[in-house]
């Protein structure tokens, strides 16, 4: 839980982006930098429009920066091409979205398969790990079940094992929360929380200060730009007691 | 490997997923694949028809035609220019191998017991069956002494021979012409058709029967003449004409008094009334194709349209472009390939259809299967190509937005 001392998983520095659309052209990053280091747990908040999406898909290699430099575990991404960069996504990057973003017509299990089928691993070998990822979230007993057969905390517990079962460096959550009942948000949360404590580092975007709270450290956006970095209230107190 | 296998079960899972409309698209395919099965196979048929054709009736074969001799004003009923001293001196022609003399009559009735049939009769001599290939399938065929002995003896072609003794063996029994009888000696084996005519409905005597005894007179209407080789054909014409007009003491002003022709290309000829309805299948085949292609085409725009959140989550996960891109060509080639498979299935069964009802020889080659499935897999990979590109184009967080 050292987290000053780890080793940077991810540099962004002076990143910008600016989306054209016809004569009329937006500025949604105005240069943001940021390290975030290897184990940490970091929540990037800020009102709607402040460009904290947009932040997260560049970090997930979604989207490309305009200008500036982003090195994900010391390699520059900006100069890779489409293929390299779906390569990096795929062995990398865990996605949670906040609509879930299964496939509807797979079981979850197949779901649970589907980064490790682009990354090439072998029929046996991915049931077995998409089997350990899912009980992971606990839900062994739905395996075969098509999302439509599943409620939503289910769903997303379904995408979080998606997002695990590649071992990734960093693990990306846009709003994972956001479409949960209370109970289903708690136990979604506790997973979260439970799979950072087995040194998982994560990034959430979120405008929920109580999802933000489990968060060693926040970020936050306005306009574009870092308005301020700093360690949230948990991250002291296990700071003091540690 | 494994991820072949894998687009493979992604194709098949999203077609079938859809399997109504991934069916109306495929039936363009199919519809293509059967014609051109289908027309190739009538086209193979034709063309070894043709060749039975040229086979069974003989080959190298001029057929020398006599007109009816003029009568001051009118024409003899019966009586043709061509006299067995023009025979004989056609079969004097260094390129002239066989001559066959004979004379028909065309829809005579004939009758045995209560039965009768309308047939084509032929005086022939032994040299006919050298010629045209006639073989006996029982009993004899017309020898040299029936011809020698003007014997009432008859051959008859297997259609005749059902039709006069239903159920019964025809050699031993009698056929009546008119008012002559006939022994019938021997049945001639299977000749099939000739363009409209029914080869075995025919029935053969020895000529000089036909020529005194039913007709009167003594030239014959026509003379086989076989020549060494194909390429004698041509110029066989030439010096028989040349021979027989000065045979006939035609005056350079009068036109020939009988006619040359080439068997062979009679038949061609009869044949090519039937090709330019292949062509035109042949193309509408084609076309029916090239419509197949642009209805693939456009059902994987829309299936590219409606999967654009898919694509957005597979890329998310880790699809590459080319990944992608293999995903839908995949889809568009199994719905052309199943389309073309369905197509080769039907044009069989089309052809045997054809067969059955118009009573044309077909010929379906694996081959010509085998090109027009592949023509359909063709098509499948061109117009899915600009589908998958398009898929395999977009823009991953623009396609996770997607509504």
């Amino acid at each position: 839980m050292s987290a000053d001392g780890a080793a940077s998983i991810l540099e962004l520095a002076d990143v910008t982006k600016v989306y054209r659309d016809g004569d009329v052209s937006v500025e949604a990053l105005r240069g943001v930098s940021a390290v975030v280091r290897e184990g940490e747990f970091l929540a990037i908040m800020g009102p709607s429009g402040s460009g904290k999406t947009t932040l997260l898909g560049i970090l997930g290699l979604l989207d490309r920066p305009t200008a500036g430099s982003y090195q994900l575990v010391g390699e520059e991404m900006a100069s890779l091409n489409e293929s390299r960069r779906a390569h990096v996504r795929g062995k990398r990057i865990g996605f949670v979205f906040q609509a879930y973003n299964l496939l509807p017509r797979s079981t979850a299990l197949d779901n649970i398969e589907l980064p490790l089928i682009y990354a090439g691993v072998s029929r046996k070998e991915r049931s077995r790990r998409a089997l350990e990822a899912l009980a992971e979230v606990g839900l062994s007993d739905r395996a075969h079940h098509r999302p439509s057969r599943l409620s939503g905390g289910e769903q997303q517990r379904v995408a979080i094992a998606r997002a695990l079962v590649i071992r990734p460096s960093v693990v990306l959550l846009d709003e994972p929360t956001g479409n949960l009942d209370s109970a289903s948000a708690e136990q979604v949360l506790a997973i979260l929380e439970r799979v950072h404590r087995g040194g998982a580092t994560m990034i959430i975007v979120t405008h929920s200060s109580e999802v933000a709270e489990h968060a060693s450290r926040i970020l936050r956006l306005a306009d574009g730009l870092v308005v301020a970095d700093e360690p949230t209230e948990s991250r002291v107190a296990l700071g003091a007691t540690g | 490997m494994t991820r072949f296998a894998e687009h493979w079960r992604i194709a098949l899972g999203a077609l079938r997923a859809n399997w109504f409309r991934a069916v109306l698209t495929a039936l363009g395919v199919v519809i293509g694949v059967a014609s051109l099965v289908a027309v190739s196979a009538v086209s193979a048929g034709a063309q070894k028809e043709v060749q039975d054709s040229i086979r069974r009736l003989g080959a190298n074969v001029v057929l020398v035609d006599g007109e009816f001799i003029s009568i001051g004003t009118g024409q003899s009923a019966t009586e043709r220019t061509i006299t067995p001293a023009d025979a004989a001196a056609i079969a004097q022609l260094p390129m002239v191998t066989a001559v066959a003399p004979h004379q028909d009559m065309e829809s005579l009735t004939v009758s045995a017991g209560r039965n009768q049939t309308t047939t084509r009769l032929f005086g022939i001599t032994p040299t006919y069956a050298d010629i045209y290939n006639q073989t006996a399938q029982r009993g004899r065929l017309i020898s040299a002494a029936d011809v020698d002995f003007g014997r009432s003896v008859m051959v008859l072609g297997l259609d005749a021979q059902a039709k006069l003794f239903p159920g019964g063996s025809a050699i031993g029994q009698t056929v009546r012409v008119g008012s002559h009888e006939f022994e019938v000696v021997g049945i001639q084996t299977r000749k099939g058709k000739l363009a409209d005519e029914n080869l075995d409905n025919r029935i053969f005597v020895p000529l000089p029967v036909v020529l005194r005894v039913l007709l009167g007179g003594a030239n014959t209407k026509s003379v086989g003449v076989r020549v060494r080789s194909e390429a004698d054909i041509e110029p066989a014409q030439d010096e028989i004409a040349a021979l027989l007009r000065d045979q006939h003491n035609l005056p350079a002003s009068y036109a020939d008094d009988f006619s040359t022709e080439d068997q062979a290309a009679l038949v061609k000829e009869a044949q090519r009334a039937t090709t330019t309805f292949r062509v035109l299948t042949f193309a509408l085949g084609g076309i029916a194709l090239l419509v197949g292609g642009i209805g693939i085409m456009n059902m994987m725009l829309v299936s590219v349209r409606e999967r654009t959140r898919e694509i957005g989550i597979r890329k998310s996960v880790g699809a590459d472009p080319w990944t992608v891109q293999a995903q839908f060509l995949i889809e568009a080639v199994v719905l052309s390939l199943l389309g073309g498979l369905a197509g080769a299935l039907a044009g069989i069964a089309v052809t045997r259809l054809i067969g059955a009802l118009a009573g044309w020889e077909t010929l379906i080659s694996a081959a010509a299967v085998v090109v027009a499935v592949s023509v359909a897999l063709a098509v499948g990979l061109f117009f899915g190509f600009y589908p998958a590109r398009r898929a395999a184009r977009l823009d991953p967080a623009a396609a996770l937005r997607y509504e």
